[in-house]
């Protein structure tokens, strides 16, 4: 089946395509690797007008070493190529998350920046536009109804997006890019609460670059999904910390793909701040998810599955961050 | 909807075609170019059976890129892996070790277990999974290309 109607340009530099995005922003996408892009064409889950290529902006290439140790990557730089990147291998903990996307294949073609806004997912517009048309459209293609959640007002679909749970953790710095200028921001403040309107970027706003600070102790990250291969992940959790006499004396954890967005955990890791890393902390930390995790749904996995492997994928952060 | 002109290598072979931005890479392959070895299943991501190489020799899925964004580019697809009348060792490890049952996946598995020997002339097993994690074989299964793939990575080690 041939792909959408609509048109195709493929500009040079950036802010040719600043431009055409901003001439008409609401019905135009960005194309990077177009893993994704492309799969939600086909289906007909977007129908964008004009679609822009970022496949020769040569300022979303890169990855730069900066004075301070961290790492500026390009929001276009290739998967398959960040793991090739001898700074990138140093942190093995993100190496580790880029080689859990999806296949090789899809990493030869699939950009960080792609996979930092990739669109939200659940179990009705997985559908194919057949099965869709059955039950009608969604809150995310047209109609005032959710299928998988009935009666709620906000898209509840789910954020797949692998990198961004390690990459908040280790407090990462989005660069974004506008008609208007530029501007930066902590990842974690670039998701929303709403599956539609799931990152803040503007109109016509692109991801132009990821700033990563060195890490100051160990980082980690885990994956959960049904296949080591391929799979979109039913939950990962990366987590990063500074310690001091094997206690944790700064921490951040995130957990993925179980909500809308990225879940920065706070009263998890107070407790842990103020217990350490004791088999009693972590059961306390674990207790303490209660409260963080707010309305889990159904979307691929139950609920109270998603509680359960929450516990679980903290503390087995927390127990790899105690063997580090 | 802006119909363009454009420049791809394949297998060598320069040619100029009209694509639509509704086309994929895939579309042109087997459409216009004719060239019906690289195979259309799932279009989606998940089976590999459209798996193409880019200049690289990178293994790439034809079924989601556009067929625009390869303008000025060379890919190489199953019909391009013989040289002169002589499959690639690839080709004949696949028949050696009876890789192949029907066959509508192999175009597939093999430019993917080529990309994988590309990289690592002798790989590991870790490093062969993870190289063919993004096909599927629904009935000659993955222990078979295994060997195959293997048998040339041993090859490899035995000339060195
Ligand atoms: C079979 C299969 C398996 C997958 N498995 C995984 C998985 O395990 N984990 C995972 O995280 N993902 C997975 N994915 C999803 C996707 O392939 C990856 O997330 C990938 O990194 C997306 O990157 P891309 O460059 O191809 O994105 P594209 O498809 O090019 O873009 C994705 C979205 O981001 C927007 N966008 C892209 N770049 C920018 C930018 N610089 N600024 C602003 N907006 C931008 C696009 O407009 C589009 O909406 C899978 C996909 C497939 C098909
Ligand atoms: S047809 Fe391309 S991955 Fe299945
Ligand atoms: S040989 Fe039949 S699907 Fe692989």
């Amino acid at each position: 089946m041939l792909l959408p109607a609509h048109d195709y340009a493929q500009p040079g530099s950036l802010d040719e395509a600043l431009a055409l995005l901003n001439a008409s922003p609401a019905t135009s996408r960005a194309i990077a690797g177009g893993t994704d892009l492309i799969y939600n064409m086909r289906g007909r889950l977007e129908q964008p007008e004009l679609v822009v290529s970022l496949r020769r902006l040569p300022e979303l290439q890169g990855v730069r070493q900066l004075s301070d140790g961290s790492l500026r990557i390009g929001a276009g730089e290739r998967l398959a190529d960040l793991l090739r990147n001898e700074a990138v291998q140093r942190w093995s903990a993100l190496a580790g998350a880029i080689r859990s996307v999806a296949s090789s294949h899809v990493r030869n073609m699939a950009t960080l920046g792609g996979n930092l806004c990739l669109q939200t997912r659940c179990w009705y517009t997985n559908q194919s536009e057949e099965w869709r048309a059955g039950r009608g459209p969604c809150l995310k293609t047209g109609s005032p109804d959710c299928h998988a959640l009935p009666g709620v007002e906000v898209c509840v679909a789910l954020n797949n997006a692998d990198l961004a749970p390690l990459l908040i953790a280790m407090q990462a710095t989005a660069t974004l890019a506008s008609a208007g200028g530029r501007r930066e921001l902590p990842l974690e403040d670039f998701y929303t609460d709403d599956g539609i309107a799931h990152t803040v970027l503007g109109p016509g706003e692109l991801l132009l670059a990821l700033t990563i600070p060195p890490p100051p102790g160990p980082a980690v990250y885990w994956k959960h999904s049904s296949r080591t291969g391929l799979d979109f992940s039913w939950g990962t959790v990366g987590a990063s910390a500074t310690m001091a006499d094997g206690r944790p004396v700064a921490l951040r954890v995130v957990l993925g793909s179980l909500t809308t967005r990225p879940l920065l955990l706070d009263a998890p890791v107070r407790t842990i701040l103020e217990q350490g890393l004791g088999d009693d902390a972590i059961a306390a930390a674990q207790d303490a998810l209660r409260g963080e995790l707010g309305a889990l749904t159904n979307l691929y996995t139950p609920a109270a599955y998603k509680r359960e492997l929450a516990r679980i994928l903290l503390k087995r952060a927390l127990l790899r961050l105690r063997e580090s | 909807m802006n119909r363009e002109m454009i420049r791809l290598t394949v297998n060598g072979d320069p040619y100029e075609l009209l694509a639509s931005p509704r086309q994929t890479l895939l579309d042109v392959i087997r459409g216009p170019l004719g060239l019906t070895g690289t195979k259309e299943g799932c279009t989606t991501g998940s089976c590999g059976v459209c798996t193409v190489h880019n200049a690289s020799g990178e293994a790439v899925l034809s079924c989601l890129t556009p067929a625009l964004e390869w303008d000025g580019e060379a890919v190489t697809t199953i019909e391009g892996l013989e040289t002169s009348g002589r499959l690639d060792e690839i080709q004949q490890a696949f028949i050696d070790h009876h890789a192949v049952q029907c066959g509508f996946c192999t175009p597939g598995v093999i430019m993917s277990a080529r990309a994988v020997l590309n990289e690592h002339p002798s790989p590991q097993m870790d490093q062969i999974n993870d190289g063919m994690s993004g096909v599927i074989c629904r009935c000659t299964g993955h222990i078979k290309v295994r060997e195959a793939i293997r048998a040339v990575g041993s090859k490899l080690d035995r000339r060195v």
